[in-house]
């Protein structure tokens, strides 16, 4: 039998059984779009992140009392608690004096979300944080009006703010900024300048924050906490072994055992990506396997729709065979029908995966991309399902007795 | 010999050039639970090129079983037969269709057509079969719906065609591939008795171009056409004796020479 006039033959079954067809074909399309939704949404954010993190300073890693991994589950998080240290300004001074690899080793403490006063308007839920004078040397942000701290404003804890363009456009809507007092925690500080604008990462809003001088925020707040140490290296191939030696001089500063687990946490970029890439890539194994549970749902419904076709069709089956249509002629017609069927539920599910990323592409900042590798790999497995529970339909048409199969009801 | 028409005396004997269709005590046994039927019990015929034979008999005595042997649509449980020399049955279900294919052109009562394909498709199914290339396919199917003349209507679905036209369809279809034989089961069965015979006609035409006919009717009319016929009864061979044509058509015949 030829492949053309079996793919015809096909074609032909499911446009005059317009409902029907589509019908049978739901469970591929429903899969074969969740497989490529899934996957084009996954590397979509996976673009997205990869970003805003790399945003972050590609050369830049972060020292904190605790790392991403001790974040992961609770039993982690509460052995880290009970090993790690917190970060002081005692450890800072000592990596300044021994680090040779740094260029830059910025300190921030944080504090909770804060409301802050502001003219005659107040802003709830701004990201407060000291700063050293080199912070913005590592931040993702410049500066946008105004100056950054100096080492002067650090030495005498001077009560000036820099702050996020969100800050400036609540408070002082239509004016200039720069000058102009705000208070937090019943302290006023006078703003130095404004950051430009980040905007949003997940709907989080960047340009939220108030920063003052690391020893103004220690004078107010008390020096207890960890601080959060900003290493810039100086390239981003010196990026692994300026992790190295803080790593190193670290665990010799707190006298850790070479069997010791590290009592502080580095976080760089890649590790924050390889979290990422094993959540996403969790999810998108969950949604791979129910794709692969509806695939199977619609093979079996396929092979129910080409039983009904063999038995429909079972005199045109008997006139084949009178006119010399060998067993695998008619073998090959049934299983080409069912591929080609199946085949056309997976185009039309990579056709509604497709508007769903425009769509979501529309809706939200992420960049959504269908990969080319998923579309070819869903056709594949569409066709190759059609095939497989094209199988016993397509067999038993063959074996069909030629003198019973004419004697059927047309 | 002077006429291989009645020359069917000795069955055991390997088919002779002039035989086209030769079976030596054919039998055939239905297993129907723990019960046997048996629709042929021994049938011997030899039917030679050029023939025109009608098969009559009454209800139930084994035409249709005959007939599925005949056009290799089964196989016997007991017994010979050579179809062009060939011994087919013995073959298996695949030989079986390579030889339906060359070898046989089915009429049916019921026309048989696909009813999505236009007549042209219809007339072109038995060549993709047989593997001919499309335009070579094409080329062929269109001059066999011109011997029927219904080249015009190549284009039109069964349903759009009456039934005397999808049996002419049929009946291009049947010749296509350039059968040794051309088996038609009451090829007038469905058909109004003008149509029936402008059909006769046209089977008339295809034995005075050569073809080889063996036709399955109950109607004495219709068994008229054919030059010869035999008789089955409880599935053997009851009488074989010519038709008033087939003794105008032999006398009208130079002697033959074997
Ligand atoms: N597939 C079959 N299974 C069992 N018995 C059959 C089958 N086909 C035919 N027979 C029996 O064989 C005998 C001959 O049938 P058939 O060849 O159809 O006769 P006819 O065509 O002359 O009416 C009948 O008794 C019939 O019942
Ligand atoms: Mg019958």
């Amino acid at each position: 039998m030829n492949l053309k006039e079996s793919i015809l033959v096909a074609l032909e079954t499911l446009r005059s059984h317009k409902l029907r067809s589509f019908l049978t074909l739901l469970g591929v399309i429903v899969s074969v779009c969740t497989l490529v939704a899934v996957v084009s949404l996954v590397q979509g954010m996976n673009q997205y992140v990869s970003d805003k993190i790399g945003h972050l300073g590609s050369n830049t890693f972060l020292l904190s009392q605790f790392s991403i991994e001790d974040h992961t589950d609770q039993e982690r998080f509460m052995e880290a608690r009970k090993r790690n240290k917190e970060i002081r300004l005692e450890d800072l001074q000592y990596l300044q004096e021994a680090a040779s690899l740094p260029e830059q080793l910025a300190a921030s403490m944080g504090h909770a979300p804060i409301e802050v006063k502001g003219g005659t308007r107040s802003l709830e839920d701004v990201n407060l944080a000291g700063v050293t004078a080199n912070t913005l040397r590592v931040a993702a942000f410049e500066v946008g009006q105004g100056r950054y701290f100096t080492p002067t404003d650090e030495q005498h804890r001077s009560n000036v703010a820099f702050v996020g363009p969100d800050v400036t456009r609540e408070l002082f809507p239509g004016t200039d900024p720069v000058g102009k007092s705000i208070n937090v925690d019943g302290r006023d500080y006078t703003i130095v300048g404004v950051a430009t604008a980040l905007g949003n990462v997940f709907g989080q809003s960047q340009d939220n924050f108030v920063q003052v001088p690391l020893a103004t925020f220690r004078k107010m707040y008390g020096t207890e906490g960890s601080l959060q140490i900003n290493v810039l290296a100086r390239s981003v191939t010196l990026l692994p072994v300026t992790e190295d030696e803080i790593r190193m001089l670290m665990r010799a500063h707190r006298h850790l055992h070479y069997n010791d687990k590290d009592t502080f946490g580095i976080i760089s970029s890649d590790t924050v990506m390889q979290l990422w890439n094993n959540l996403t890539g969790a999810i998108a194994a969950v949604m791979v396997g129910v794709s692969a549970v509806f695939l199977v749902v619609g093979g079996i419904v396929i092979m129910n729709i080409m039983l009904a076709a063999v038995s429909e069709r079972t005199r045109e089956i008997g006139i084949r065979k009178a006119l010399g249509a060998r067993r695998k002629d008619v073998l090959w017609q049934f299983l080409i029908e069912s591929a080609v069927i199946s085949t056309v539920g997976g185009l039309l599910g990579i056709l509604v995966a497709f508007i769903f990323t425009l769509v979501a592409g529309a809706l939200t900042p992420i960049p959504f991309s269908m990969p080319i590798t998923a579309v070819i790999v869903a056709v594949l497995v569409s066709t190759i399902v059609g095939l497989f529970f094209g199988i016993y339909p397509a067999s038993k048409a063959a074996k069909l007795d030629p003198i019973v199969a004419l004697r059927a009801e047309a | 010999m002077a006429t291989s028409i009645l020359d069917h005396s000795s069955p055991q004997a390997a088919p002779g050039a002039h035989s086209i269709i030769r079976t030596a005590d054919l039998w055939k046994i239905y297993e129907m639970g723990d019960q046997q039927v048996a629709a042929l019990r021994g049938v011997t015929v030899d039917i030679a090129r050029n023939e025109y034979v009608a098969i009559m008999g009454p209800s139930g005595s084994g035409k249709s079983t005959l007939m599925n042997l005949i056009g290799c649509l089964d196989s016997p449980s007991r017994g010979q037969y050579w179809l062009n020399g060939q011994l087919v049955s013995a073959m298996d279900d695949d030989q079986l269709a390579h030889i339906r294919n060359h070898e046989i052109g089915f009429v049916f009562q019921t026309f048989n057509l696909l009813a999505r394909a236009s007549a042209l498709h219809n007339v072109e199914l038995p060549l993709i079969y047989a593997g001919v290339p499309p335009a070579e396919r094409a080329a062929r199917a269109l001059e066999a719906l011109q011997k029927v003349d219904l080249e015009p209507r190549k284009d039109h679905k069964p349903n759009e065609l009456s039934g005397g036209q999808r049996q002419r369809v049929a009946i291009a279809r049947a010749l296509v591939n350039r059968p040794s034989i051309i088996l038609a089961d009451e090829p007038t069965g469905n058909l109004d008795s003008t149509t029936s015979n402008e059909i006769m006609g046209l089977l008339d035409r295809l034995w005075e171009q050569g073809n080889t006919i063996v036709l399955v009717t109950h109607e004495h009319d219709i068994s008229e056409y054919a030059h010869r016929v035999i008789y089955i009864r409880d599935g053997k061979v009851d009488r074989d004796h010519l038709t008033a044509r087939g003794e105008r058509v032999l006398a009208a015949k130079p002697a033959a020479t074997p």
